[in-house]
């Protein structure tokens, strides 16, 4: 058996040493042959595992870090494991209950039904909302309803139900006036925290909106995460990462001379060098396996979390945040096998002999030539995706940003070590802790670097991360400031009187200023039955905008001159629509090419219609239409007419939209609005500031802990001169000071490389969205305040065993 | 009642670590100048002896007279104070600090006390060299043999100019040869400063530097017959 060393049963007995039969007379074979190849590996792992079993207390903390570290791992890993499926789930709920418009409308029968969009915003917050009004008596149900429910009633989502019982939605009671007779069920809703109703309705039509439909669920190309999204995905995996593979190779390095000592003693008895490197290693398996279970727990305990976090609008039930099995099995391979090699890596270098340990490994010259080199080439790939937006999105231009944005953020950590023993090397004189501080870098600033390199990648990623939020939500909210207090609402509509009833309403709502409305549809050549469009099978008439409207709301898109009801005008600008003259026969009702052809509805375009210069519209556009005035045409004679309402409101005045929206409604529920001047993103960018903040904090404490570790195991290795340094009466407060210059020079450095790498990383992010780059210094600030709190935890956590080994009892050497 | 003139003087130690007694009533004394062998079998109490004469550790009963002040009775920091300005230490192992140069080691107990860098490596220096150990002023601990580093560890003792020097089996880790230049040039050293030392060792060759002896066994001190 290898643990008695390789020469057994008449071996090589080693260079120089006599042959067996040289030696005298042969002895006795030694019974049975020593296990090779897996089975030694396991054998000695499995001894490893009981070492780190009953290695007492430093082999139960070594063990108890490396599950901490292991299992913080694990947990990332499941989560980003659970990534795809997490959204495969989220989709896959809203293509169970959504059925807006079938490609072939069912007719109206015992198991139909019409259902709308009614959806509306209230306090920042979106609400899904849905009408239904059934045809007969056995309508479909989307899942989670066990009843549709009757006109004047709704059913409610938990979250929406608690909304409406508050306080704060007093004013969404009014909106939305239907009497709460149940709740969805959760197979209905994407999120537990989902805002949704759904209503019946006695007055929804297919003229206002509705469309009819005989089963729910439908299928729709689920869009792919954009390059952007992805590179911060993996950014921030990378991020969380690095510092919990830092902390684990801290943590398997706790309690190092008990367990060389140990390692020693196996070699005094016979083991082999590998042997011990494989019991070393089945010491830290413990851990890992312990990590293991621990990150399962982590990750099932960690996502009931996820019913109360709500990114990007995404809420998810914890029950959709499920590993992918091939992933996670994966994980739960290659997590245990990496802390073993991080045990094996860390072991290089040193050779365990019978009488102890040698550390022969020479000191290491970091060369500089080649560590700017990963983040030059991260930043190259990132400049050259960024001159290239129009590709930003595929496939390959994904893997480029990914990995531009991993080698930056990397390759701050490979210029780490370097920028340390660069600038420690230049340190000299100074007060005694300084002193002791910069000398033991200067000897060995391998375990702080480590350490500290979580801390910059983790720094410097949170840095990018928040610089590509600010600076995006900076461009929204700059794009909003400079918006009109206007809010548009679009529907359909049944004629013009609709359309006086609202502007009567909107104008009796508090806050509103001003407010006009038109209606727009297509017309085209009363004898133009369409054609193939390019690459399409449908067939599609050559049609161009009537825009129906009062004078006053004409006029704001053309040079009308003179104006009256009954009056028809067309752009001078439709010289590509030669069927627009005066006298034309037109369609109100045009080809589409899809559902039943329907009867031409012919209209003369009058005589007495002119030709008048076109205006630009609120987006600055050119208008090209046919203007009609409401008495000049029939608009229930039109397919699908779009009522368009303008409101101009005081921004001064308190919920002014709320109040406007609240008026929508009452209009026509499945009116669409959209306030101009509200930004949408500020939610999202809060709970993402929290949750980036979080994350840090928890990402520094996490390599706090590794530096406390390494602090307390690098005095536990000087405990004798730390008695010897107490006995020449060297005061606590110099050794004080001194553990902490050895943890701030590193952690300063490593913060100042972070914050130029982050800030780089930002810049280029930012350029790649074409974003304006923006700067949120007291983010930095607090970053760099957080790695300062660091620095003084380490350094107040290690004072108590520094002055308990700064006791005379280490002097005792009997 | 302190002899006369006596420098340091302990009556009536009484000190026990748990259950077990390792000082049982020691008295003991020293002149200034003089070089004083405590002696005695393993685990007979003599470190014990050495920490407590010091002031490393407070005794549970007895006194411990530095001139006319009490170290048993003075204040952990007051007692850190008066080891960095009057005693000096040497001991076996693992007393220089690995990560700062000989020279910068000789000069710690001399920053410690508040002397500039510059006037502390200076004076350091030339205790290197008089210890026949100047070539080795910039190097680490780790790169000199165990002879050398001794020295580095006598020089950085005598290098605040301490009254009292206590060496704790200060040869124990070198061979006799190396052994016995350590204790020539302590002891000189020594003499030539007017300190005394207090030199705990079990080894009755590095006993004979010594102008008397004293011998440690069950936790008491005895004067050895024929000795000053």
């Amino acid at each position: 058996m290898t643990l008695l060393g390789p020469r057994t049963n008449g071996g090589p007995a080693g260079r120089g040493a006599p042959s067996r039969e040289a030696a005298g007379p042969a002895l006795p074979a030694l019974p049975g042959s020593p296990p090779a190849g897996p089975a030694a590996w396991l054998r000695d792992l499995v001894m490893g595992l009981r070492f780190a079993a009953s290695g007492g207390r430093e082999g139960w903390i070594r063990t108890a870090l490396t599950a901490v570290g292991v299992g913080l791992g694990v947990a990332v890993l499941f989560l980003g494991a659970s990534v795809p499926s997490l959204l495969d789930s989220w989709h896959g709920r809203e293509k169970a209950r959504e059925s807006l418009g079938q490609e072939h409308p069912p007719r109206p029968a015992d198991n139909t039904l019409l259902y709308a969009r009614a959806d509306t915003r209230f306090h920042h917050q979106d609400i899904r909302g849905r009408l239904v009004r059934p045809d007969g008596a056995h309508p479909p149900k989307p899942p989670g309803v066990a009843e549709l429910p009757r006109p004047g009633t709704m059913l409610v989502s938990p979250a929406l139900k608690a909304l409406l019982d508050s306080s704060d939605g007093r004013a969404l009671r009014e909106r939305l006036p239907y009497r709460v007779v149940g709740t969805i069920g959760d197979d209905g809703l994407q999120g537990p925290a989902e805002l949704t109703y759904l209503a019946g309705s006695s007055a929804l039509t297919e003229r206002l909106g509705g469309s009819r439909i005989d089963h729910f669920g439908m299928e729709f190309v689920q869009r792919p995460m954009r390059a952007p999204a992805v590179v911060l995905v993996i950014m921030t995996c990378v991020a969380l990462l690095t510092p919990v593979v830092v902390f684990i190779g801290t943590s398997v390095r706790f309690g190092n001379e008990r367990r060389e000592q140990r390692l020693a003693a196996l070699r005094l008895v016979g083991a082999d060098v590998r042997t011990t490197r494989r019991i070393a290693a089945g010491e830290a398996l413990l851990g890992s396996l312990a990590g293991l279970v621990l990150g399962a727990g982590f990750f099932l305990g960690g996502r009931q979390l996820a019913s109360v976090v709500t990114l990007w609008d995404i809420n998810v039930f914890p029950s959709d945040i499920v590993p992918d099995p091939l992933l996670a099995a994966l994980v739960a391979v290659l997590v245990p096998a990496a802390a073993v090699l991080v045990t094996l890596f860390a072991q290089r270098g040193v050779t365990v002999e019978p009488l102890g340990v040698i550390r022969n490994r020479p000191p290491v010259r970091r060369r500089l030539w080649w560590r700017p080199l990963v983040p030059l080439t991260g930043a190259g790939l990132l400049l050259t995706v960024s001159r290239d937006v129009g590709r930003a999105d595929s496939p390959l231009n994904t893997v480029w940003l990914a990995t531009g944005a991993t080698l930056l953020l990397l390759g701050v950590t490979a210029l780490l070590p370097w920028l340390v023993d660069a600038v420690v090397r230049r340190l000299r004189g100074g007060p005694v802790p300084w002193q002791l501080a910069t000398r033991r870098l200067q000897l060995n600033s391998g375990a702080a670097t480590r350490a500290v390199a979580g801390i910059t990648v983790a720094v410097a990623g949170a840095i990018a991360v928040h610089m590509t939020f600010t600076g995006m939500q900076a461009g929204f909210a700059g794009a909003h400031a400079r918006s009109s207090p206007v809010v548009e609402m679009t529907g359909r509509t049944d004629g013009w009187a609709q359309v006086r009833h609202a502007l009567t309403l909107l104008r009796g709502t508090e806050g509103v200023r001003t407010a006009g409305g038109t209606i727009d549809s297509a017309v085209a050549a009363a004898d133009d039955r369409g054609r193939y469009m390019d690459g399409s099978d449908f067939r599609v008439a050559d049609s161009v905008y009537a825009t129906v409207g009062d004078c006053d709301r004409l006029a704001r898109i053309a040079d009308l001159g003179s104006c009256r009801d009954g009056d028809v005008f067309f752009t001078d600008n439709l010289e590509d629509r030669a069927f627009v003259r005066p006298g034309a026969r037109l369609n109100l009702d045009p080809p589409e090419g899809i559902g039943p052809v329907r009867p031409p509805q012919p209209w003369t375009l009058p005589a007495t219609a002119r030709a008048v210069r076109a205006k630009a519209d609120d987006d600055g556009l050119p208008v090209h239409s046919i203007l009609i005035t409401p008495s000049a045409v029939d608009v229930g004679r039109m397919h699908q007419p779009l009522m368009n309402l303008s409101v101009r409101y005081d921004p001064r005045t308190p919920d002014a939209v709320e109040h406007i929206r609240t008026t929508a409604m009452r209009i026509n529920p499945t009116l669409g609005v959209v306030a101009r001047a509200e930004n949408r993103h500020d939610g999202q960018y809060d709970s993402l500031r929290a949750g980036l903040f979080i994350g840090a904090v928890v990402t520094l404490l996490l390599i706090g802990a590794g530096l406390v570790v390494s602090t307390v195991e690098q005095l536990y290795e000087h405990r004798r001169l730390l008695s010897v340094l107490d006995a020449f009466g060297t005061r606590r407060t110099t050794l004080g000071w001194s553990v902490l210059w050895q943890t701030a020079i590193p952690v300063v450095l490593g913060l100042l490389l972070a914050v130029g790498g982050g800030l780089a990383l930002g810049i280029l992010l930012l350029s790649l969205i074409d974003s304006a780059v923006f700067v949120d210094w007291p983010v930095v600030a607090g970053m760099a305040g957080a790695g300062a709190a660091v620095i003084l935890l380490v350094t107040v956590v290690s004072l108590p065993p520094l002055w308990r080994m700064m006791r005379p009892d280490g002097l005792r050497t009997e | 009642m302190t002899p006369a003139g006596s420098l340091l003087t302990a009556r009536a130690l009484h000190k026990a670590y748990g259950s077990t007694p390792a000082l049982d009533g020691a008295d003991f004394s020293i002149h200034p100048g003089e070089v004083v062998a405590v002696m005695g079998p393993s685990g007979s109490g003599k470190s014990t002896l050495l920490h407590c004469l010091a002031g490393i550790i407070r005794p549970d009963s007895g006194s411990v007279l530095y001139g006319s002040r009490d170290l048993s009775q003075m204040s952990d920091a007051q007692r850190s104070a008066l080891r960095r300005s009057d005693f000096g230490f040497v001991f076996q192992f693992g007393q220089l600090v690995p990560e700062l140069t000989c020279l910068e080691n000789v000069a710690l107990p001399l920053r410690l006390n508040g002397v500039k860098r510059k006037e502390a490596e200076e004076r350091s220096l030339e205790w290197l060299e008089r210890l026949e150990v100047g070539e080795v002023r910039a190097k680490r601990p780790g790169e000199v043999s165990g002879g050398q580093g001794q020295r580095v560890a006598v020089a950085r003792a005598l290098a605040a100019r301490p009254r009292v020097i206590f060496a704790d089996e200060p040869t124990g880790a070198l061979d006799s040869l190396n052994g016995e230049r350590v204790m020539t040039l302590l002891t000189e050293a020594a003499r030539g400063t007017n300190a005394a030392v207090v030199l705990v060792t079990h080894e009755a060759r590095v006993a004979a530097y010594s102008d008397r002896e004293v011998v440690v066994r069950d936790g008491q001190a005895r004067e050895m017959a024929g000795l000053a």
